[in-house]
């Protein structure tokens, strides 16, 4: 390809991921240059002397953040995904009113409780929030995984058995493809949500975006309150924004 | 070659299929005939054992098909159901491929293939090779379905009202491609459908069942002059089954030479059905017709006498 098509494909590609981009850049501005702001957050928090969190710098709070929710998040596309093929296979159909129930109980578990009930047994730190958060994500991969599964026009699926498609070909090449954007759709709701819930670590001794939050209520300090929000609002942006960007990418396919 | 010996399949205490024997001879097309839930379908996705027989035994070439793996066998058999069951997500090319690439042929092979059966099928490449489903007609999505049934050059083709989604006119072209593309190719077709009609226009033999039994068998020829029962006769139609039996016979069969007479001025091809005769009578307000050959040169006579198969005196 010539010089001048490759440009254009970069200026294309750049034009359709600019929301994302977007969002990425203004966190990144935000994590990078939080003391630049000091003035505008005097402004807000006028009684205390500090307005500036800075018991960590915001790059460790992020990425001990982003960590967490990543474990999580993929941790439970794992589980969530596999026990929904699993259940909608011959041999595990038995199961599917089983993981089906769990699965919904799972949301209705506030996080707050599983954090209470996950420390006594996994003590203070980062592991009681990444269970947390793993049972709480689970809820919507597995709901969507099995709505994508059993979506597949059954004609589809009696052509590819009837073609001569081992049951391993069908679930790889038909199956899986299929539901690609309905089980995306469910991470994406998954990934999102726990980015948010992950603040409650901060509860149980997980240093991450929620301590600004917690501090900042603890102290009566609006300015911090706002910042760990402003940061948790917009890396969810960023990661919501990416995902839509990338079901949009498997649809138009 | 495919053979039905008493096969049975109960579903529960409900018996679907109730102890058929059935022969179908290579190259020939054997149409399944019934209304629906007659067992017609369980019957023919035994034969690739998409539902197995719980009673009796099938044949293919003299083997009984418990003998290969499943997905072997299906591999060696082409399938075609009534909604397509192409893969929205693969382009059609793609979707002819499928089993080709499952029986791992080099890509070079495979896509030749292909553009063969796309011109088979009257599917030019250019235009449909890079589409997805989504965006053919119903009868172009059946072509494919078709298309990609024969990639793998299978000798046995089950087709499940392949054309009943349909509407008339395409119904009837595919009909036709069918027939050119079986006299081409000599395949062993089932074909199951619940009208009779296309049953009689494509199939070499008729099995028309009813409550999980054959109730007759027979060339469409046998079935309309001697029908077994009261149910097939009402399946043929009825009275009209003599106009059915006059789509089957064509005008060349029952024409005599040209005679002294003068010619008559209604013309009618050779190769036209004693039924499009009959209306080319009806519409000219004509007993008497010339025949015509490819280059409208006369080469015999068909009087109405002569047509409804009235010998004695002419």
């Amino acid at each position: 390809m010539s010089e001048p098509g490759v440009q254009r494909q970069a200026i294309r590609a750049l034009h359709r991921w600019r929301l994302p981009l977007t969002w990425l850049a203004l966190l990144l501005v935000l994590t990078l240059g939080m003391a630049e702001l000091e003035s505008v957050f005097r402004w807000i928090e006028t009684e205390s002397r500090q307005v500036i969190y800075d018991r960590a710098d915001f790059v460790t709070l992020l990425g001990r953040h982003l960590l967490v929710v990543m474990v999580a998040s993929l941790l439970a596309t794992l589980i969530g995904v596999s026990a929904a093929i699993a259940v909608t296979r011959r041999a595990g159909r038995d199961f599917l009113p089983l993981v089906a129930q769990i699965a919904s109980m799972g949301q209705t578990f506030p996080p707050v409780a599983v954090l209470a009930l996950a420390v006594p047994v996994l003590g203070f730190g980062t592991l009681p929030i990444i269970v947390a958060l793993l049972l709480y994500g689970l809820l919507p991969i597995v709901r969507n995984t099995l709505a994508g599964l059993q979506g597949i026009e059954p004609s589809i699926l009696e052509a590819a058995r009837g073609m001569g498609m081992s049951r391993g070909q069908v679930l790889r090449q038909v199956e899986l493809p299929l539901a690609a954007p309905v089980i995306l759709a469910g991470i994406r709701t998954s990934v999102t949500v726990n980015i948010a819930t992950a603040a409650l670590g901060a509860t149980v001794g997980a240093s991450n975006l929620g301590d600004p939050i917690i501090s900042g209520i603890v102290n009566g300090n609006t300015a911090y309150i706002l910042q760990g929000a402003l940061m948790i609002g917009l890396l969810a942006l960023t990661v919501d924004s990416t995902f839509e960007r990338l079901t949009r990418r498997q649809v138009s396919r | 070659m495919i053979e039905l010996f008493d096969v049975t399949r109960r579903f529960g205490d409900e018996t679907a299929v109730d102890a058929i024997s059935l022969r179908v001879e290579s190259g020939e097309l054997c149409a399944l005939v019934g209304t629906s839930g007659c067992g017609k379908s369980t019957t023919l996705r035994m034969i690739n054992r998409l539902i197995e027989h719980s009673e009796g035994e099938i044949h293919i070439d003299g083997q009984p098909i418990r003998r290969f793996k499943e997905d072997a066998l299906r591999r060696r058999i082409g399938y075609v159901i009534q909604s397509t069951g192409l893969f929205p997500h693969w382009t059609v090319a793609r979707n002819i491929g499928l089993v080709p690439r499952l029986l791992k042929w080099s890509a070079e092979r495979i896509e030749s293939r292909v553009e063969e059966l796309m011109a088979l099928l009257g599917l030019p490449r250019e235009t449909f090779a890079d589409k997805y489903p989504h965006q053919l007609s119903g009868g172009q999505a059946q072509r494919v379905g078709v298309a990609r049934a024969l990639a793998a050059d299978p000798d046995i083709l089950l087709m499940d009202e392949p054309f009943g989604a349909l509407d008339p006119i395409t119904r009837e072209a595919l009909q036709d491609e069918l027939r050119e593309v079986q006299a081409r190719l000599h395949k062993t077709i089932v074909f199951v459908t619940h009208d009779m009609d296309e049953a009689l226009r494509l199939a070499d033999k008729l099995v028309v069942m009813d409550a999980g039994r054959i109730v007759q068998q027979g060339t469409p020829l046998e079935l309309l002059h001697e029908p077994a029962t009261p149910f097939v006769e009402s399946m043929l139609g009825g009275d009209d089954r003599g106009l059915k039996e006059a789509s089957l016979v064509r005008v060349g069969e029952r024409m005599l030479p040209l005679g002294p007479r003068l010619i008559a001025t209604a013309r009618v091809h050779r190769d036209a059905t004693l039924r499009q005769a009959l209306a080319v009578m009806f519409r000219e307000h004509a007993d008497r017709l010339t025949v015509i050959d490819d280059e409208d040169m006369p080469v015999g006579e068909l009087s109405l006498r002569r047509l409804v198969g009235n010998t004695r005196h002419e």
